[in-house]
């Protein structure tokens, strides 16, 4: 009758790893002189605080401009002005400026947020929320990280990651990952 | 799933209370030099919500990366809504609005009551029995009292059967605004905040009751603090 309680999984070192607010999160969203290759991302971690720089070859939407409608293709994308409608971005980068102000559903393979986004976003590999971001939506992700200062109202759900597997040679890959639909908005479920 | 029939958690080693200096072995990893509190209440919250896979958790604090990481690394999935900062902008907002009317329209006095109601419908927005837990932190303390019956109203319609809800009151004005994340399956951590809303309410036992008459039970853990954990099971 009387049972012990299952604990959970022993904490993993992410989420007890203190999140610096002092991330160099602007200055790695600036533009490079010249292409910076993202270093590989980490497959374990479910936290991930360290936005990836942003390479120099991004398109940009800058500060003062406006766009409506739908934008979609493969090239990175770096938003420092106003958006809205949908953003399509399965294999690239799109990242919010601080000046930023996102009225979308937004799809890309990373999604980096110092500004203001108001929609659902799906990231296939990883989310990051600065410190000065703020996102009314949901969020689906396998991987997220949050800065002390974001403010979300929304949910977040993560999609977990397919078993690594080895390859032939005896180095582990990561599998594809699918992503399920988006669920309702946070705000209108 | 009878969660009134589940044998407790093993009792905790410590009692419940801020431990700034020791924080206990399990909170080890929690920064040096922040407060952290050993919480029975959270112990037992996440015992109650460990029977639902993929369970639903809504923070009505702000977004941390250690309380969504803690929650999503266990299959959760987490929903948050700094409730008391909405609270506070909206309230800006309307006055805002009613600054800018122009001279000589006829003011709308609005009420404090209909001034809640008016919250809620944009605060809060999610389907009956969303959540399978809902940490309330403090906050409750720092509503306006119209505003606490008719929050607790909406939140009790947005947990599940079963589910549970963790809040604190104070025992006495607190003497400074904290925000809450989670350290470990047994801490928390204090994060000092600037004051978001002064301390509106000492609440007695028998309000937190009447508070909670829609929940089926509770559970009381007081500190060293005079903080009171309360555990609630809807």
């Amino acid at each position: 009758m009387w049972r012990k309680p299952a604990e959970g999984k022993p904490s993993s070192e992410s989420y007890n790893q203190p999140v610096s607010s002092a991330a160099p999160v602007e200055n790695s969203h600036a533009p490079q002189p010249s292409p910076a290759p993202a270093p590989p991302a980490p497959s374990r971690s479910v936290a991930d605080s360290a936005p990836v720089a942003l390479g120099g070859n991004a398109s940009k939407i800058t500060s003062g401009l406006k766009i409506n409608g739908e934008i979609s293709g493969s090239a990175d994308l770096y938003i420092d002005g106003e958006v809205q409608g949908k953003l399509r971005l399965g294999n690239a980068r799109v990242t919010v400026g601080p000046n930023g102000r996102v009225q979308a559903d937004i799809e890309a393979r990373e999604i980096v947020v110092e500004g203001n986004v108001d929609g659902n976003l799906k990231a296939g590999e990883r989310a990051h929320f600065g410190s000065s971001s703020r996102v009314n939506g949901s969020v689906m992700t396998p991987r997220i990280g949050i800065d002390d200062g974001a403010r979300l109202r929304g949910k977040v759900e993560t999609v977990q990651a397919a078993p690594a597997r080895p390859t032939s040679s005896g180095i582990k890959q990561e599998a594809t990952e699918t992503l399920q639909p988006v669920e309702a908005s946070a705000k209108g479920e | 799933m009878n969660w009134m029939a589940k044998a407790r958690p093993a009792a905790p080693s410590s009692a419940a209370g801020v431990a700034p200096s020791k924080p206990g072995p399990n909170a080890a990893a929690a920064p040096a030099s922040s407060n952290v509190r050993v919480s029975n209440a959270l112990k037992e919250f996440l015992w109650l919500i460990s029977d639902v896979p993929q369970g639903r958790i809504l923070d009505l604090g702000p977004v941390w990366q250690s309380t969504v990481s803690f929650f999503v690394d266990k299959g959760y999935r987490v929903s948050t809504e700094d409730l008391l900062r909405t609270w506070k902008e909206f309230l800006t907002a309307e006055e805002e609005g009613f600054r800018k009317a122009p001279v000589g329209a006829p003011a709308e006095k609005i009420s404090p009551a209909a001034l809640a109601d008016k919250f809620l419908e944009s605060a809060l927005r999610y389907q009956e029995r969303s959540f399978h837990g809902v940490l309330a932190w403090d906050l409750l303390d720092y509503f306006d009292p119209e505003v606490t019956p008719r929050l607790m109203e909406r939140l009790a319609q947005l947990i599940h059967p079963g589910g549970a809800m963790l809040a604190m009151f104070h025992s006495r004005a607190a003497e400074r605004f904290h925000r809450y994340r989670v350290v470990d399956g047994q801490t928390i951590e204090l994060i000092p905040a600037s004051t978001l809303a002064v301390h509106a309410h000492v609440f007695q036992n028998r309000e937190i009751l009447g508070l909670f008459a829609e929940f089926r039970s509770s559970k009381t853990f007081v500190g060293r603090d005079q903080v009171r954990e309360g555990l609630f099971l809807k």
